[in-house]
Formats: structure tokens, sequence, C-alpha cells
């Protein structure tokens, strides 16, 4: 076979079998495990992730108790234009509120348009494939 | 060996398909060039690598063995300052009235002068937060002081 033909069977069998696994296609937002901590927007290289929010304070849930004051996400916005899907901040939430999901098609003729916010952000979560099986014994 | 000599034998051994090359600033110590090579049927791949000197960087170019490095040290040459000598490198992806080169550490990135960094708030706050006069903020790694709009 031709490096040509190798690159197009290559192809085709992606097309059926679908992206492998761990795939990076866009980046999902789960906003409830998100705590406003602020470590994806300060570790991102590119400077992509916006967030912004405020502060709320909650009465105290006992009698006795303290209010509370809490964060809460005003805006979540990545700019796709400038990842590099580096995958930092995936690795860097310690809330587990990003996640990688394989799909790719969000192409856009306007820059702009690669602006996800958090509406979108959460639409991906939709195509996060279920995390792989613990190893060994672990997970039984 | 010179660098000509190695990437010569490395190709002479199989690895015969050139994928880049790419430079490293390493700061006081120079720069460090970086080629890799792959060899298409035992599947292997080779890093070469050449320290070259901070003051007048150059180093011979390899095109006579791949013509593909034509692109790859003509970035190199206009992100780095570094020369390939035997090789009249032309601006690949700059302009030619753009002044300086943008991958060297010292370089300071305009971009990064004209926005302010996200990771400058702090849990519970937004962009009108920043303009709050006199609060100490945390600074993007790796910009000098007093970077960013202020
Ligand atoms: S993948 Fe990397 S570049 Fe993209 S938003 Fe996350 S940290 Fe930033
Ligand atoms: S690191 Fe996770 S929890 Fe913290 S702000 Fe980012 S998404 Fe939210």
């Amino acid at each position: 076979m031709t490096p040509y033909e190798i690159g197009l069977a290559a192809l085709r069998a992606s097309k059926e079998q679908g992206p492998p696994p761990r795939s990076r296609g866009v980046i999902a937002l789960l906003e409830e495990n998100c705590t406003v901590c602020m470590l994806c927007a300060r570790e991102c290289p590119d400077w992509c992730i916006e967030i912004d929010s405020h502060k709320e304070t909650v009465p105290p849930r006992t009698e006795r108790g303290r209010p509370r004051v809490l964060h809460r996400l005003d805006r979540f916005a990545i700019d796709f234009g400038l990842c590099m899907w580096c995958g930092i901040c995936v690795e860097v939430c310690p809330f587990d509120a990003l996640f990688w999901s394989p799909s790719f098609e969000h192409q856009t003729h306007e820059a702009q348009d690669l602006v996800h916010e958090r509406e979108q952000l959460r639409e991906w979560l939709g195509s996060v494939p279920p995390p792989p099986l613990l190893e060994g014994t672990s997970g039984t | 060996m010179t660098w000509f000599d190695r990437v010569q034998a490395a190709r002479d051994e199989g690895f015969t398909f050139f994928d880049f090359l790419t430079a490293v600033d390493l700061e006081a110590e120079g720069f460090e060039v970086v080629l890799r090579l792959w060899d298409p049927l035992r599947h292997k791949e080779i890093l070469l690598r050449e320290q070259v000197p901070r003051d007048a960087p150059s180093l011979p170019t390899v095109t006579d063995l791949f013509k593909g490095a034509g692109w790859h040290e003509r970035a190199t040459a206009e992100m780095f300052g570094i020369a390939f000598v035997g090789h009249e490198t032309q601006r690949l992806l700059l302009s030619e009235a753009f002044d300086g080169t943008p991958l060297r550490k010292d370089f300071v990135l305009a971009a990064r002068v004209a926005k302010r960094w996200p990771g400058a708030k702090e849990p519970g706050e937004s962009d009108a937060d920043l303009q709050a006069p006199s609060r100490r903020r945390l600074q993007a790694p790796g910009t000098p002081k007093d970077w960013g709009p202020q």
C-alpha cells in the first residue's frame, strides 16, 4: 500500500469506528461541580478561560450556625480560538468540573463564535464518554 | 561530528523522513536546535540536538539533505534569530516590517501586555472588581512586573 492508501484506509476506519478513546474534541463544563476556584483560568497557558462570579451570603442552616459566603458563577467562557488543547485545565480542576468531549464538530466562519459560553459548554456534556473502568480489582 | 554530518549520518541510517526542526531558548546557555527524523520502515524516531551560543547563533543548513527543512529553518530563523548558513532564510510567518524574535524568552509579547490576565480575578470577582484600586493582585506566571492594563 502507498502512504496515501494507508492514510485513506485509516480515515475510512475512523469514520466507521468513531474517534479513538481519550480524543480531545472540545471541553465540557459541569457547572454544578465548579466552585469558582479560578485554578483553571490561572493555569491555562493561553489565557483563554474567562470566569466572572460574585459573592453571596446564605443564612445559617441551623439556629446557632453562621451565615456562609458562597461564590456564584456569572460567566464561564472558553475561547477555542486561543485554546491549544493541552488539557491542563481539565487536569488541574480539583472538583471534576471540566471534561473532554470527543466532539470536534464546532467549526465556524467567525472567530468570535469560537468563544463558547457556559450554556454551550454544558451542551458538550452530552457527548462526554463514561470514565474508563478502574484497573484490577479496585473497581469491584 | 558537525551538525550537518550528524543529520546526514542519521538519514543514511534509515531516518529518511524529516518531521520538524525548531529551537529551545536556554537563556544564558544559548539555544538548542532540535530536529526530529523518522524511520518509516523500522518505525523509530531520532531527536538530534545542537547547542548554539546566544551571541550570533548559527548552524549550517540541512536543506541539502532535506528540502522540507526549508520552512522550518525559515521559521526558526525569524522566531529565534538563529542563522542557517547556506540558506538565505526569507520571512515565513512574520511580515518584513516586524522587528524582533518572538520565541525568545526575553521578547515581550505585545498581545499579553494589551490583554488583561483572566487569572487576576479572585473567586467571587468579576471584571468590574478589577477596577478597584490598590489591591495586591496575583500576577501571571512568567510575565515581567507591571504587565498589562494597570
Ligand atoms: S486545553 Fe489548555 S489552552 Fe485549552 S482552555 Fe484548557 S488549559 Fe487553556
Ligand atoms: S478549576 Fe474547576 S472548579 Fe475551579 S474554576 Fe475551573 S472549572 Fe471551576
